[in-house]
């Protein structure tokens, strides 16, 4: 029983991870409509930004925050302007395919510069962890659970409870109407693409630490956040954090109590039974001819 | 003869003659290497235009579709393998079960994932292929998992070898054209096209559109599914994490968008030009390192300078340049 | 009599002298290619840039000494991105369009099982690093030869022989199994398995997980709660990483750890677990301190070009520098480097390489019981520990706790 236990706790550590991701991932398309498939290289790009800071200045992992999040926010308003601005009709097909280009991009650039061995982000905590009752939990689980409250919450208090976070909420509402009401929709656009490229810096950190990680790792991430905004409803944050932790508990469960080999088609077929039940996922918005 | 006229003959003539030389390929250039692009880009050309009855009519965009192209490939294989079947042609008369298959697997994806739309639609495509790699990894009694499945070897000589499957690739390829076609020039088609453009005023206006986009997504699947089948066939072994795998499938739907969304030779064009690019691109540049770089780069020109694809971007331009030859010769004459 | 026996022996004489002199003064032959697909990116580019270091070391070797019969060597590399269908038209491109003379392997039975088909439809000799799978052998193919010390599913039974061997008092009780569904690190693991059972070491925990998992410490967890003895696990580098940071940060402590690959891969398996590596062991048929032929030379050339110490050199970059070794030794003994011959000869005989004496069945399994070894951490170097033959130290048993 301890042992469902410590699954379930892992899987809402490592979770929160996602959640963060998955966000990022979610914000973008209920802003701008687009599927970025790239996000998961996004977060690897984050892990190799803070690769390269602690190989120059040798700070924590945790630390080079201060400089990647900044760095992959501005990134993200080059990206979105020069990019995804200019794609006008068919947003969504042609946006998968543009930010499949990217991610094929920064995957060779990734390559070219730092090879594709694998690395790691160390830090004094990585192997270090505390006994609760009769396991114990790993302290990068929690620092990483901990850094992704710290940026949800500010995520959504710059959401909720500033005038800005209310033009960005506008503008997933109702493009048009957001407009009409005097919002510059392309600024908010290109600030929403840069808030998801920021929180992807964050995941990368703490998926840097817990994995080995090399250029190649996007694919699996990419396929499992893409999984967990449609089971939480595109365009919802409270989804994708509510999807995330139940992908990885499920997962986690399934893993310890039944074998790994079904851990992840669990999750599938939650996603199946949620989406017969309800298609435009757990916290998303029907809408008349757009999900 | 009238312009419009002299303007079709072009046409038919221009389908003849590629559909000459793509007939008598294998004779035109015999060695190995020109006839193994020349299969994976047939096999290409089928792909894209089987993805665009689905994606290009019905504007349901899937991007899993690379699980019915494993699955069509398992299939094979593994009747194949029950059934054993020797190597040579015989396996090639198989590839129709393979597509039936695929016909009924897509039938039951297609009730559960057609109730949903647009975005989502697009990734729950995505969490199916996923889920029937899942399969394929994890039934190991049935698939050999993560070992693979082997397909019998046919003992044709090197030269030889690619001509047979570039040939069953060619059969398939022209299929889907003429199923592509037939669509297009019926009501059936019509009514994907209805859906396409606004599908709850279709429903209203009286378009069966549940069973429209499921029949799409049907026969779609179906010719991807025989597809894999020759694939697998081909390179006689397959995997699970190589057959299910994204980058096909998201390959035909960029050749198709390349080409033109919608358009019957669009897929075409976009598979003629992108696959022996890819292959040629890796070949070269692999080596160094930037291949996925370069590769990346042309994806980017390619959709940003021609949003709506190769087809209909130019015959726009065709249409604009006549309309100004025409706006500009009366006058002329006029004096 | 006498005398013609007398003059043709001198006559015979002569000839062979003369022979010898005009070898060593005939004109180099013409230079040759020798075409590879290597995974330079996608899942298996750390492997495959660690395998194109040990080709480029034998090619540069050969060269120094005159080339393979003289043939001055350049080697070819395309990138098959880790994909069946490139790999494909990489060997079909290299043999067919740019001609080249020879072929090696790429990476892993994956990519080498649809490369041999290819390759042996145009009688080419496959002499490859790192397709050792059961179905690697079972298709009848004549011109595929493994250049490892063992078939996959033997690695282990080194390892199985060693836990045995200790007194029942020592030796472990229980046994936890965690393999990936993968041709390479499965049948070593089941394998192991077996002859453990029958050596009457219960089995705590089994599981095989698919090979796309990428969160491994759920089944980390399951193994370090059955508190087995001995944990094998059959693990490509990223996993067994995972597993190791997993047991330390759970202070589980069994008496030996054996991970199918990962430790032997020098520095990227050093660097994240620092002076954590010690005491794990890996099955190898390699290690940078063996005295195996040339492996002294191999690691200090390797070290003069490439930099680093000897212990982060991976044993892919051994594997394909023997694979040279053999296509080398071959083409000697049969005189010439066309495959036809070489494929005739390389199934017979013995063949020296870094990794030991190697020879090959008729469907090219490496065979002789020459055995995979078993190489263990120990103070920040790899070291052969087991049969006592090779060893460079004993067997750090059982395993000092975690730090």
């Amino acid at each position: 029983m301890t042992l469902v236990l410590e699954a379930a706790i892992l899987g809402v550590l490592t979770g929160g991870v996602y959640a963060l991701m998955a966000s990022g991932l979610t914000l973008i398309f209920g802003v701008m409509r687009i599927i970025n498939v790239g996000h998961g290289a996004l977060v690897v790009l984050g892990a190799y930004l803070s690769f390269a800071v602690t190989r120059s200045i040798g700070i924590d992992p945790f630390l080079t925050l201060f400089i990647t999040m900044p760095v992959m926010f501005l990134l993200g308003l080059v990206l979105q302007t020069v990019f995804i601005r200019p794609l006008k009709t068919d947003r969504e097909a042609l946006s998968v395919l543009v930010t499949y280009a990217l991610a094929l991009g920064i995957e060779g650039i990734l390559g070219y510069i730092f090879t594709t061995n694998y690395v790691q982000l160390k830090g004094w905590y990585e192997t270090t962890s505390f006994p609760v009752g009769s396991f114990r939990i790993a302290y990068v689980y929690v620092f990483g659970f901990v850094l992704c409250l710290a940026i949800l919450g500010a995520m959504f208090f710059v959401l909720y409870r500033t005038t800005f976070g209310s033009s960005i909420r506008a503008t997933m509402l109702n493009r048009t109407a957001a407009q009409l009401v005097g919002i510059d929709v392309d600024r908010v656009s290109a600030v929403a693409f840069g808030i998801g490229m920021a929180t992807a810096a964050a995941g990368g950190v703490v998926f840097g630490i817990t994995t080995a990680f090399n250029p190649g790792s996007h694919y699996d991430l990419i396929s499992r956040l893409l999984t967990i905004i449609v089971l939480g409803g595109l365009g919802s944050m409270r989804g994708a954090i509510v999807a995330a932790l139940i992908m990885l508990v499920s997962e986690d469960i399934t893993s310890v109590v039944v074998s790994p080999v079904w851990a992840s088609f669990v999750f599938f077929v939650i996603l199946v039974v949620v989406l017969l039940v309800r298609p435009q996922g757990l916290y998303g918005v029907r809408v008349r001819d757009r999900l | 003869m009238s312009p419009v006229a002299r303007l079709n003959v072009l046409k038919v003539g221009g389908l003849l003659l590629v559909f000459a030389v793509a007939l008598a390929l294998p004779a035109l250039a015999p060695d190995p290497a020109t006839t193994n692009i020349a299969v994976f880009t047939m096999m290409y050309v089928g792909l894209a235009t089987a993805w665009n009855i689905m994606g290009g009519y019905t504007g349901y965009i899937s991007l899993g579709h690379a699980g019915f192209f494993g699955f069509g490939s398992y299939c094979l294989g593994l009747l194949l393998a029950h059934l054993g079947t020797a190597a040579g042609y015989a396996p090639f008369m198989l590839v129709p079960l393979a597509g039936l298959a695929t016909a009924i697997l897509a039938f039951a994806v297609g009730w559960f994932a057609l109730r949903t739309r647009a975005a989502t639609f697009v990734i729950v495509t995505i969490a199916f292929m996923f889920m029937l790699q899942l399969l394929a990894e994890n039934l190991v009694g049935l698939t050999g998992g993560g070992g693979g499945l082997s397909f019998p070897v046919p003992p044709w000589s090197g030269d030889y070898f690619n001509t047979p499957y570039y040939y069953a690739m060619l059969v398939l390829a022209l299929v889907g054209l003429g199923t592509s076609w037939l669509i297009r020039h019926s009501k059936f088609g019509l009514g994907l096209l209805a859906i396409r453009d606004d599908e709850d005023k279709a429903l209203a206006v009286g378009v069966p559109t549940p069973a429209f986009k499921l029949t799409a997504f049907i026969v779609s699947a179906a010719l991807v599914g025989m597809i894999g089948g020759v694939y697998g066939y081909y390179v006689t072994y397959i995997y699970p994490q190589f057959v299910v795998d994204p980058l096909i499938g998201i390959s035909m739907v960029l050749m198709v968008f390349l080409g033109g969304l919608g358009t019957i030779t669009g897929p075409v064009l976009g598979a003629l030009i992108l696959e022996p690019a890819q292959l040629w691109l890796a070949y070269n540049y692999g080596a160094s390192r930037l291949y996925l770089v370069l590769y990346a780069a042309v994806f980017l020109v390619v959709i940003l300078v021609l949003p709506r694809g190769i087809v209909p971007s130019a015959s726009d331009f065709l249409a604009r340049w006549r309309a100004k030859a025409a706006a500009s010769a009366p006058a002329a004459t006029r004096q | 009599m006498g005398r013609r026996l007398m003059a043709a022996a001198v006559a015979g004489l002569g000839l062979t002298v003369a022979a010898c002199g005009s070898s060593s003064t005939a004109a180099p032959a013409a230079p040759i290619t020798i075409g590879v697909s290597v995974s330079l990116t996608g899942d298996f580019s750390g492997d495959g840039k660690a395998l194109v270091q040990g080709y480029d070391l034998w090619a540069a070797d050969e060269n120094a000494k005159g080339g393979l019969l003289g043939h001055q060597i350049t080697m070819e590399y395309k990138d098959d991105a880790s994909s069946t269908q490139q790999v494909v038209t990489n060997y079909e491109n290299m043999i067919t369009v740019d001609k080249v003379a020879l072929v090696f392997g790429p990476f892993s039975s994956l990519l080498t099982i649809p490369a041999s088909t290819v390759v042996s439809r145009y009688g080419y000799a496959f002499a490859e690093p790192a397709g050792g799978g059961p179905s690697v052998f079972n298709r009848g193919l004549t011109n595929i030869f493994f250049v490892q010390p063992a078939a996959v599913e033997d690695n282990l039974v080194s390892y199985a022989k060693y836990l045995l061997s200790l007194p029942v008092g020592q030796r472990p009780a229980t046994a936890a199994y965690a393999t990936q569904d993968d041709p390479f690190t499965q049948p070593q693991v089941d394998k192991a398995k077996t002859l453990l059972e029958a050596g009457g070491i219960t089995t705590a925990y089994y599981h095989v997980y698919p090979a796309e998992t990428t969160d491994f410490s759920p089944i980390a967890l399951n193994v370090a709660n059955s508190k087995a003895d001995a944990v094998i696990l059959g693990t490509q580098l990223p996993d067994a990483l995972a597993f190791a940071q997993t047991f330390i940060q759970q202070h589980y402590n069994p008496k030996t750890i054996i991970e199918t690959t990962g430790p032997d891969q020098g520095a990227q398996f050093s660097g994240p677990l620092g002076a954590n590596t010690e005491g794990i062991m890996v099955p190898a048929g390699w290690t940078p301190a063996a005295t195996a032929y040339g492996n002294a030379k191999f690691v200090s050339a390797f070290i003069t070009k490439y930099g680093g110490a000897a212990a982060d050199i991976s044993a892919d970059s051994a594997e394909a520098y023997s694979v040279g070794q053999v296509v080398d030794q071959a083409a000697t003994k049969a005189g010439t480097i066309d495959n036809t011959k070489l494929i005739a000869a390389l199934h017979s005989g013995t063949y020296q390489t870094v990794q030991g004496p190697m020879s090959f069945d008729s469907t090219g399994k490496p065979q002789g019981g020459v055995g995979v070894y078993i190489e263990q951490w120990q103070s920040g170097a790899a070291v052969f520990v087991y049969p006592a033959t090779v060893a460079a130290a004993p067997p750090e048993y059982p395993k000092k706790n975690w730090q």
